[in-house]
C-alpha cells in the first residue's frame, strides 16, 4: 500500500466505532485503484478490518458494483428498468452495439468498453441514460450515444456528462 | 409447587393451540409452544443461533396482531393466545413456504444422504405437499469442489443460513460465505478455493437438509439402517459425547444432539472427523510373540500363557520391583482401576505410571495441595456464567475445542470478560483465534508465560492489596507473597514480557472486579518447566483476592487425553492410590487390602523418568506397555532408546505397531474406545459412561480383560464377569466415582487443607514459584521451538484416522510470516535446525498467530525433529519436560534444478 | 399553471445559486440550526416536528416527529442518525436533485435532528453510483466543519455533531432501514426482523433514526417558519408539507416538481408535466414508485396524498409518478418491474426470493406467448401468499404491479395466453432471467 493510500485508509477507519463499517467504502478504494476487486485485495482488507476473506467475500457478491475479475477501461451501463424502457433504453443498447459492437455483459476486444444493462439508477426523468465509471449521461439519441463514445476513446471524458441533477430547469416568467 | 411473587412476575401465561402454560419472559413463541406439545415446523431456527426470521415456516397467528408472525423471533407476552396447528391461514402460509421451496429444490431425494432425516422432507410429509406447480426450469447451480471432507450441494440448499450463523456465531470461525443474492445465493468458501476451517462438522450436522453433507461415508447408508450407540469422544478431556452410527459393524458416521452431553451438541474435528481410527488397516488383530527379528501369530492362550509365565519367572528372579507397568489416560477408568490392581496386587509393585504424567498432573497436584481434591471446584456451567475469564497458556481451540467453545459462548453470548496470556498473536486465520476475543492479551514467547502471569500479579496485588478476609485469616500469607512480588522490578518484567505496567494494572482491574471468575491452564503451562509453580500461583491469586472459596471460581487445568484425570483417580500414577491418595495412606491402603484381599506394596512408587532410569541401570527387566509409545514420542535425549534395549521382556497391549510395540516381545492387541465399555472422567471431573458401538477389531479385548487374563495365569485370578462388575468395585471404593448424570457436581475447596496451605505449608516451594529467572535470553538469531498440539489430531493415535490426515497430514515449522520474512524465508522454504542437540531439516509455513521469535511444530509429526529437544525433569511432578527448546535456523541451498 | 411557492427547490431555482455554503447561508441557511441550538430543547424540537405533521418522504410514510420520539432519551450510549440516500425505487428522483443542487438543506436538517435525538454522528448512506452526490456532500460536510456547524462544540454550544458520507456499492435493498443499517455495518444489505426496531436497536445495536433526504430538508424549514405554517401546507391534518413529485414516463416535461400534497395527479401530469407526450392518450399511471400498484385514468382526480391514494388502492411512497401511453403493455410493463425485483430481492425471505423468481418466470412465458391457462390465477395466488409474509415491505411492493395490471387490465394477459394456445407453443424454454 502506497502512503497515500494507507493515510486515506486511516481516515476512513477513523469514521466508524466498528471497523467492520469500513468494509464497501475500502472495496470502494480498491476498485476504483484497481478497477475490480482482486482475491489478494479481499485478503488484504480483511487483514485491515480483522475479518476473514470469507466475511469479506460474501459482502463482495452481494453488491452489483463491485467487479471480481478486471473489466473496460469504460463500463457503460445502460439503465433498463422500466421508467427508462418506456422512453427507449433498448434502443440505447443497440446503437451501442452499433459502434462497438458488443452486447450486454461484453467487452471490446482492445479493453476499453464493457457493457452492462443494469437496473435503476434514479434518473428516470432524464432517460434513457447510461452511466459511464462515475458520470451519468442523460436524455440519450443516438448520436448523443456515438458522440459520447468517440470523446471517451478520444479524450477519456465528455462533456456530454451530466453535473450537478436539475430537471426540469426552472422556468423563468 | 411454591412460586414467591418474584418468580410469578418473571413468567407470563401464553396459549398456544388452546393449551396454556406459564413459561419465563422472553421465551420465544416456538421455545414455548415446543413444552406444550405443539411441534413448530421451522428450517432456519436453531436454538443455539440468534433468530434470524428467514424461512417463514414457522408463521404462526397471534392474537391481535395484524399479519402471521414468525415464532422463532417473537417472544411471549402475558395472555398470548397462539394458533399454529388449529389455523388454516397458518396451514396455508406454511404449504405455501413448502411451494416456494420445493420450486427451486431438486427432489433427488433417493441419492441425497439425508433422506430419511431431511426436515423438508418430513414438513412435506405433514403438509402434503401437492403436485407442485412450478413448470418453470430449477435453478441449477454449477457443481463446485468443497473439501474432502464435507460435500455441498447447492440446488438442495433452502437458504436458512444456519451453516453461516453456526460457523460464525457458534464457532467463531467464519469460514462460510453466503456468495452472491437472491436466488442465486450459494454457500461458498473464499474465493475459488476450497473449504479451509476448523471442520468442526457443525455446518453439516445443523444444515436441516442435505446441502452440506459428510463425505467420509457418502452414499452408504440410509438412516434406518444405522444402529446409534451414545459414548464420548476419546480423543481429549474435554468428554463430549457423540454417537457412533454403525451399520453392520461398520462405523459409518459420527452425529451429536442439541441439549446432550457436556458439549451440548457441539464437535471437534478430532470427534466429528477422527472416528475412523477403530477401522484403520493397520490395526493389530492378533496376538503375536517375538521370534528373531519377526514375529510370529498366536492364539491368545498362547501368548497369555507366555507372558503370564515370563512375568512370573522375573518376579521370582528379581523381586516384584524388577517389573513396571505404564498405561495411557485413553484407557477407560476400568481398564486403569485394573492395571494398578495388576501392579500393585498380583505382580506386587507400585513402579506404574500413566499418561497423565506428561502435564496434566502439574495442575492435578496443585489443585490437590492447595484445595484438598484433585478435581476442578467448577464445572463448564461455571465458565458460561463466569463474568471473569482468564486463560494461561493454552490455546485452547487447539487443545480442548469445546471448552473453547464454552469460553466463546461466555463472551460472545453473556458478556463475560477474557483475559489471555499465550504465546498467541491475535491474528484472524482458518482456524477460530480465543486471543481475538479477549479484552486483555498478553501475546507472550512460550517460554515467559510464568513472568507474565507474576507480572499480573504483581499488579493485582499492588493495585488491589490482598483481599479483606485473607487479610484477617492468613496475613503472613499474603504479606509474604505481596513482599515477593513487590521485590521483582517492574523493569525487568516489562522487559521480559514486552508489556508495560498500565497494561498489567488494566488487566487486574477488570480481574479484580469479577465476581465469578475461572481461570483455565493449559499445556503451555502444565507441560513446561516450571508448569507446576504457575498453577500454584495461580490457585495463590485466587486465594489472595479472596475468590477462591467462592462457588463459581477456581482454577481450571486442562486435561490433554480423554481420561487423564480418570488416571490419577484410578491410582494409576507411582504415587497415588485409587481416589489420588498418596501411597501411605492408610485408610485407604486398608479399605484396598480389605477389598482386594491381597497387599498393597509399601514401598515408594516410581514415575516414569525414573521407571527409565531403573530400566537403564538394569534393575528394571520387564515393562508393560499400554497404549504408551515412548520410543515414538519422547526425545532421544532422554535415552529411552537404550532404556528400552536393555529390558529383557517388553509387552505391548497396543492397537496399532507403534515404534514401541516394534521392539516387543509380546504384542497384545486391544480395544479402542469405539470398541468397549465403561465410564471415562472428563477434564471437569464428571464421570460418564462410554459404550461398545462395534465389535474389536480381529482378536482384540479390552485392555482390563487382559490384566484379568493375565493374572489366572499367574495363579492370582482378579476375575470380573463384565465392565460393571469392575465399576461396582471402583464405586464401592471411591465416593467420587458414584455421580452419573448430566452434570459434575463440583467438589468444593476443603478448607482445612486451604487454611493449612495458607498458614505455613505454601513455604514449601514459596522461593522457587516467586523468582524471576536469571537464564540467558536466547540471542537473537536464535528462535524457540515449541512442539504443540494440533485441532487436527491428538497424540499419535489420530494419525491413523483416515478424516483427520486428509486435513493435515504433515509437519511444517510454523513461523510468523513477518519474521520469515525478516529471515529470507518463504513459505514451503527447507530450513535446518540446529541446536548442540543435532541438526534437523525442515519445511517452513506460516502462521500469523504465532509470535515472532517462536517456531512452532504440531508434536504429532515429531519424529525428526524431537531429536533436538534436550529434557528435564520437574522436581515436583517428576514428569519428562521436553517440549520447548532453542534453535538456530539456516536456509538449505536449493540445488540447482531441483525444485522448491 | 397553478403556481406554488416551492419551499425545497426555492434556493436551487434562484438563478446563479450553486448550493455552496456561502450561497446556502445568503439564502438564510444554517438560521433554524443556530434557533434551535440557542433556544430549543431537544424536545422542543422533537416537539414542533410532530406537531408540523411531516411524515417521512422515503416510501412508508411514518409521521417524523413520532420516530425521533422513540428513541430512548436516557440512553447513556451513542445514538445515530442515519440520513437515507439509497434513492433507488425506480420512478424516483428527487434525492438526487435535493442532494447535489442544496446539499447544506439536508445537512442542516440532519444537524437539528442530531440534536434533537441526542446523536453525535450522522451517516449520509448514498447509493453508490450517485458518485456526483458524495463529492458535492463531502464538499459541503467540510465546508460546514470549516464554519463551525460540524464537528466539536457546533455553534460553540458544546455539542459535538459528525456527519461522514457513507456510499453503497448497488443493492436497492439498501435503501430499506434496516437493510441500509446492515450495509452500513459492512454486511449484507438484508433486513432485520422488526422488533426490535432501529429506535432501540439500531447501527451497531444502538438507537438511531433512519430519515430520507426529502425529510431531513423540511427540517430547517419547520424551525425557521414554524409548525403552524408547515402544518397548514397540503392537506392537513395528514398529509402536510409540499413534496418533490418525480414525473416520468410518457408525458411531455418529465422532471421533479415540489407541490403541496392533495392537488389531483391531473394537474401533476396535465399542468406541470404538459400532457402526454403524443397523441396517444393515458393508458395507466404509477402514483408512487416502482412499489405502488398502477392506476388508471379514472384514478386521475385522486388527491396526492397519503390517504386518498390508500383508498383508491395504491399508495404515494417515494413520490414517483411513472405515466404510460396508450399502446403501453401492461403484461409487459409488469414484467420490466418484476425483473427489476427478481433481481434486487436480497434473498432472505422464502416468499420472496423464491416467489420473484417464480413470478418472473411465468411473467416471462406469458410476455414471450408461451403462456398456459391457469397461469393468471396462479400468479394471483402466489402474490397472496408473498404479501405480507416477509421480513421486509419488499414483498408487498414486489407483488404490487403484478396484482394491480392484473386487476385493470386482465384481458391483455388473458389474449396474450390465447395467442399462445392458437400458436401451440406453450411450455418451458430455456429460463430468459439472467442476474
Amino acid at each position: 500500500m502506497s502512503e497515500k493510500l494507507q493515510k486515506e485508509v486511516k481516515e476512513i477507519l477513523a469514521r466508524y466505532p466498528v471497523k467492520r463499517s469500513a468494509l464497501l467504502p475500502l472495496l470502494n478504494l480498491v476498485q476504483e485503484q484497481e478497477g475490480y476487486v482482486s482475491e489478494s485485495a479481499m485478503r488484504e482488507i480483511a487483514g485491515v478490518l480483522d475479518l476473514t476473506p470469507a466475511q469479506v467475500f460474501e459482502t463482495v457478491t452481494f453488491y452489483t458494483m463491485f467487479h471480481l475479475k478486471p473489466i473496460g477501461t469504460y463500463h457503460l451501463q445502460v439503465c433498463r428498468s422500466l421508467m427508462c424502457a418506456l422512453v427507449g433504453s433498448d434502443d440505447v443498447v443497440d446503437w451501442i452495439k452499433k459502434v462497438l459492437d458488443i452486447g450486454p455483459g461484453q467487452t471490446t476486444p482492445d479493453k476499453a468498453f464493457t457493457l452492462s444493462v443494469v437496473e435503476c439508477l434514479g434518473s428516470c426523468g432524464t432517460g434513457p441514460m447510461m452511466q459511464v465509471n462515475d458520470d451519468y449521461y442523460e436524455q440519450l439519441t443516438e448520436a448523443k450515444v456515438k458522440r459520447i463514445l468517440d470523446d471517451l476513446r478520444r479524450d477519456g471524458t465528455s462533456s456530454m456528462k451530466s453535473g450537478p441533477f436539475m430537471h426540469p430547469q426552472p422556468v423563468r416568467p | 409447587m411454591a412460586t414467591t411473587d418474584e418468580t410469578q412476575t418473571d413468567l407470563v401465561t401464553v396459549t398456544i393451540d388452546g393449551k396454556s402454560i406459564k413459561v419465563p419472559k422472553g421465551t420465544l413463541v416456538i421455545e414455548a409452544a415446543r413444552q406444550v406439545g405443539v411441534m413448530i415446523p421451522h428450517f432456519c431456527y436453531h436454538p443455539k443461533l440468534d433468530p434470524d426470521a428467514n424461512c417463514r415456516m414457522c408463521l404462526v397467528e397471534i392474537e391481535k396482531m395484524p399479519r402471521l408472525q414468525t415464532s422463532c423471533s417473537t417472544p411471549v407476552a402475558e395472555g398470548m393466545v397462539v394458533k399454529s396447528g388449529s389455523s388454516e391461514q397458518v396451514e396455508t402460509a406454511r404449504k405455501s413456504v413448502l411451494d416456494f421451496i420445493l420450486a427451486n429444490h431438486p427432489l433427488d431425494c433417493p441419492v441425497c444422504d439425508q433422506g430419511g432425516r431431511c426436515d423438508l422432507q418430513d414438513f412435506s410429509h405433514e403438509y402434503t405437499a401437492t403436485v407442485s406447480r412450478f413448470s418453470e426450469l430449477k435453478r441449477v447451480f454449477q457443481k463446485e469442489y468443497f473439501s474432502p471432507l464435507i460435500e455441498t450441494q447447492m440446488n438442495r440448499c433452502v437458504q436458512c443460513l444456519r451453516c453461516v450463523r453456526y460457523c460464525d456465531q457458534v464457532m467463531d470461525v467464519k469460514a462460510l460465505a453466503p456468495v452472491g443474492r437472491g436466488t442465486l445465493t450459494e454457500i461458498k468458501a473464499f474465493g475459488a478455493h476450497e473449504l479451509d476451517c476448523e471442520f468442526c462438522g457443525g455446518c453439516v450436522q445443523i444444515c436441516p437438509v442435505g446441502a452440506i453433507t459428510s463425505r467420509m461415508s457418502m452414499y452408504e447408508f440410509r438412516p434406518w439402517m444405522l444402529k446409534r450407540t451414545d459414548s464420548i469422544c476419546g480423543y481429549c478431556g474435554d468428554g463430549c459425547q457423540l454417537t457412533y452410527q454403525t451399520k453392520n459393524n461398520d462405523l459409518i458416521e459420527v452425529s451429536s444432539t442439541y441439549g446432550s452431553g457436556r458439549n451440548n451438541g457441539d464437535l471437534c474435528a478430532r470427534g466429528y472427523f477422527g472416528y475412523q481410527v477403530s477401522e484403520h488397516p493397520d490395526r493389530l488383530k492378533t496376538p503375536m510373540i517375538r521370534e528373531g527379528e519377526s514375529f510370529r501369530t498366536v492364539t491368545w492362550e498362547e501368548a497369555l500363557e507366555h507372558v503370564g509365565q515370563s512375568l512370573l519367572a522375573i518376579k521370582q528372579k528379581h523381586g516384584p520391583d524388577a517389573i513396571a507397568g505404564l498405561i495411557t489416560g485413553r484407557c477407560t477408568n476400568e481398564d486403569l482401576y485394573v492395571f494398578q490392581k495388576f501392579m500393585r496386587g498380583i505382580i506386587g509393585t507400585n513402579q506404574l505410571d500413566s499418561s497423565v504424567r506428561s502435564g496434566h498432573l502439574a495442575g492435578i497436584k496443585a489443585l490437590q495441595r492447595v484445595q484438598g481434591t484433585p478435581r476442578w471446584t467448577v464445572a463448564f456451567e461455571d465458565i458460561l456464567e463466569a463474568d471473569v475469564l482468564m486463560l494461561v497458556g493454552t490455546n485452547v481451540t487447539e487443545t480442548n475445542p469445546i471448552t473453547g467453545l464454552k469460553v466463546k459462548e461466555a463472551v460472545k453470548r453473556r458478556g463475560a470478560r477474557l483475559i489471555t496470556i499465550e504465546a498467541l498473536e491475535p491474528a484472524i486465520g482458518t482456524i477460530s483465534n480465543i486471543s481475538n476475543l479477549a479484552s486483555y492479551h498478553f501475546s507472550v514467547r512460550a517460554d515467559r508465560i510464568h513472568e507474565a502471569v507474576l507480572g499480573f500479579m504483581k499488579s493485582v496485588m499492588e493495585t488491589h492489596g490482598v483481599d479483606q478476609e485473607i487479610r484477617g485469616g492468613a496475613a503472613g500469607f499474603g504479606n509474604d507473597i505481596f513482599s515477593r512480588l513487590s521485590g521483582m522490578p517492574w523493569s525487568k518484567l516489562e522487559q521480559m514480557t514486552g508489556y508495560e505496567t498500565s497494561r498489567f494494572a488494566e488487566a487486574a482491574a477488570v480481574f479484580c472486579q469479577g465476581k465469578k471468575v475461572v481461570v483455565l491452564v493449559g499445556q503451555g503451562v502444565l507441560r513446561s518447566p516450571g508448569g507446576y509453580g504457575t498453577t500454584m500461583n495461580l490457585l495463590d491469586l485466587l486465594l489472595l483476592t479472596g475468590k477462591m472459596p467462592r462457588p463459581g471460581c477456581g482454577v481450571a487445568p486442562l486435561a490433554e487425553l480423554n481420561n487423564d484425570q480418570g488416571a490419577f483417580e484410578m491410582g494409576a500414577v507411582g504415587e497415588a492410590l485409587p481416589g489420588g491418595v498418596p501411597i501411605d495412606h492408610a485408610e485407604t491402603r486398608q479399605a484396598l487390602t480389605r477389598a482386594w484381599e491381597r497387599s498393597i506394596p509399601a514401598t515408594p512408587g516410581a514415575s516414569f523418568p525414573e521407571i527409565l532410569g531403573r530400566m537403564k541401570a538394569g534393575t528394571i527387566k520387564a515393562l508393560l506397555m499400554v497404549g504408551e509409545n515412548p520410543l515414538g514420542s519422547l526425545p532421544p535425549s532422554s535415552g529411552v532408546e537404550q532404556a528400552m534395549q536393555k529390558l529383557e521382556f517388553l509387552v505391548c497391549q497396543e492397537a496399532f505397531r507403534t515404534e514401541t510395540a516394534g521392539i516387543a516381545h509380546v504384542l497384545l492387541p486391544v480395544a479402542t474406545a469405539a470398541e468397549k465399555d465403561g465410564t471415562f472422567i472428563n477434564t471437569e471431573g464428571h464421570l460418564q459412561t462410554v459404550r461398545k458401538a462395534v465389535e474389536p477389531a480381529g482378536e482384540s479385548r479390552p485392555d482390563w480383560e487382559v490384566f484379568s487374563a493375565l493374572s489366572v495365569m499367574m495363579d492370582d485370578p482378579m476375575e470380573y464377569l463384565d465392565v460393571r462388575d469392575i465399576g461396582k468395585e471402583i464405586r464401592n471404593l471411591l465416593p467420587g466415582t458414584r455421580v452419573l448424570g448430566p452434570a459434575p457436581m463440583p467438589p468444593k475447596p476443603d478448607s482445612q487443607t486451604v487454611q493449612a496451605y495458607m498458614a505455613g505449608e505454601y513455604q514449601r516451594d514459596v522461593a522457587v514459584r516467586y523468582r524471576l529467572p536469571e537464564g540467558p535470553e536466547p540471542a537473537s538469531d536464535e528462535l524457540v521451538l515449541v512442539l504443540t498440539q494440533s485441532l487436527f489430531h491428538s497424540g499419535k493415535f489420530s494419525l491413523k484416522a483416515n478424516g483427520l490426515i486428509k486435513v493435515e497430514s504433515a509437519g511444517r515449522l510454523y513461523v510468523n510470516p513477518q519474521e520469515a520474512g525478516r529471515r529470507g524465508l518463504g513459505e514451503g522454504d527447507r530450513v535446518a535446525l540446529h541446536n548442540s542437540q543435532g541438526s534437523v531439516e525442515v519445511t517452513i509455513g506460516f502462521r500469523e498467530r504465532i509470535p515472532s521469535g517462536m517456531g512452532v511444530f504440531p508434536e504429532h509429526f515429531d519424529g525428526e525433529i524431537c531429536r533436538l529437544f534436550p529434557y528435564t525433569v520437574d522436581p515436583e511432578t517428576k514428569s519428562l519436560v521436553w517440549k520447548s527448546t532453542v534453535v538456530r535456523v539456516e536456509p538449505v541451498p536449493v540445488l540447482p534444478g531441483s525444485r522448491k | 399553471m397553478p403556481v406554488y411557492e416551492p419551499i425545497l427547490l426555492k434556493n436551487m431555482e434562484q438563478p446563479g445559486y450553486t448550493g455552496s455554503l456561502k450561497d446556502y447561508e445568503q439564502a438564510g441557511g444554517y438560521q433554524a440550526l443556530r434557533k434551535v441550538l440557542k433556544e430549543y430543547a431537544p424536545e422542543a424540537v422533537i416537539e414542533a416536528v410532530k406537531k408540523s405533521g411531516l411524515r417521512g418522504r422515503g416510501g412508508a410514510g411514518f409521521p417524523t416527529g413520532v420516530k425521533w420520539g422513540f428513541i430512548p432519551k436516557d440512553h447513556p450510549g451513542p445514538k445515530y442518525l442515519c440520513c437515507n440516500a439509497d434513492e433507488s425505487e425506480p420512478g424516483t428522483f428527487k434525492d438526487r436533485q435535493l442532494m447535489e443542487r442544496d446539499p447544506h438543506q439536508m445537512l442542516e436538517g440532519m444537524l437539528i435532528t442530531c440534536y434533537a435525538i441526542g446523536a453525535e454522528t450522522a451517516y449520509i448512506y448514498i447509493r453508490g453510483e450517485f458518485r456526483l452526490g458524495a463529492k458535492i456532500l463531502w464538499r459541503a460536510i467540510d465546508e460546514a466543519k470549516a464554519a463551525g456547524y460540524v464537528g466539536d462544540n457546533v455553534l460553540g454550544s458544546g455539542r459535538t455533531i459528525n456527519v461522514y458520507v457513507h456510499q453503497g456499492a448497488g443493492a436497492y435493498i439498501c435503501g430499506e432501514e434496516t437493510a441500509l443499517l446492515e450495509s452500513l455495518e459492512g454486511k449484507r444489505g438484508l433486513p432485520r426482523f422488526k422488533p426490535p426496531f432501529p429506535a432501540t436497536h439500531g447501527l451497531y445495536q444502538k438507537p438511531t433514526v433512519v430519515n430520507n433526504v426529502e425529510t431531513m430538508a423540511n427540517i430547517p424549514h419547520i424551525i425557521n417558519r414554524g409548525w403552524e405554517w408547515f402544518a397548514s401546507i397540503g392537506s392537513p391534518p395528514k398529509s402536510t408539507g409540499t413534496r418533490v413529485f418525480c414525473l416520468s414516463g410518457h408525458v411531455k416535461r418529465p422532471g421533479n416538481y415540489e407541490v403541496p400534497m392533495g392537488i389531483p395527479f391531473r394537474e401533476l401530469i396535465y399542468e406541470f408535466g404538459g400532457g402526454m407526450r403524443s397523441e396517444k392518450p393515458l393508458k395507466a399511471f404509477i402514483p408512487g414508485g416502482a412499489s405502488a400498484p398502477f392506476l388508471t385514468p379514472e384514478h386521475l382526480d385522486v388527491k396526492m396524498d397519503f390517504e386518498a391514494l390508500a383508498l383508491a388502492g395504491s399508495m404515494l411512497g417515494s413520490g414517483g409518478v411513472t405515466v404510460m401511453e396508450e399502446g403501453t403493455s401492461m403484461v409487459w410493463a409488469a414484467l420490466r418491474l418484476m425483473e427489476f425485483f427478481y433481481h434486487e430481492s436480497c434473498g432472505k425471505c422464502t416468499p420472496c426470493r423464491e416467489g420473484s423468481s417464480w413470478l418472473v418466470q411465468i411473467l416471462q412465458r406469458i410476455w414471450h406467448k408461451r403462456g398456459q391457462s391457469g397461469d393468471i390465477e396462479l400468479m394471483e395466488e402466489l402474490c397472496r401468499n408473498i404479501a405480507g409474509r416477509t421480513v421486509c415491505a419488499f414483498g408487498e411492493a414486489e407483488v404490487g404491479p403484478v396484482l394491480s395490471t392484473i386487476k385493470h387490465w386482465r384481458h391483455e394477459y388473458e389474449s396474450l395466453i390465447q395467442e399462445s394456445a392458437v400458436s401451440g407453443r406453450g411450455g418451458r424454454e430455456l429460463p430468459v432471467l439472467a442476474l
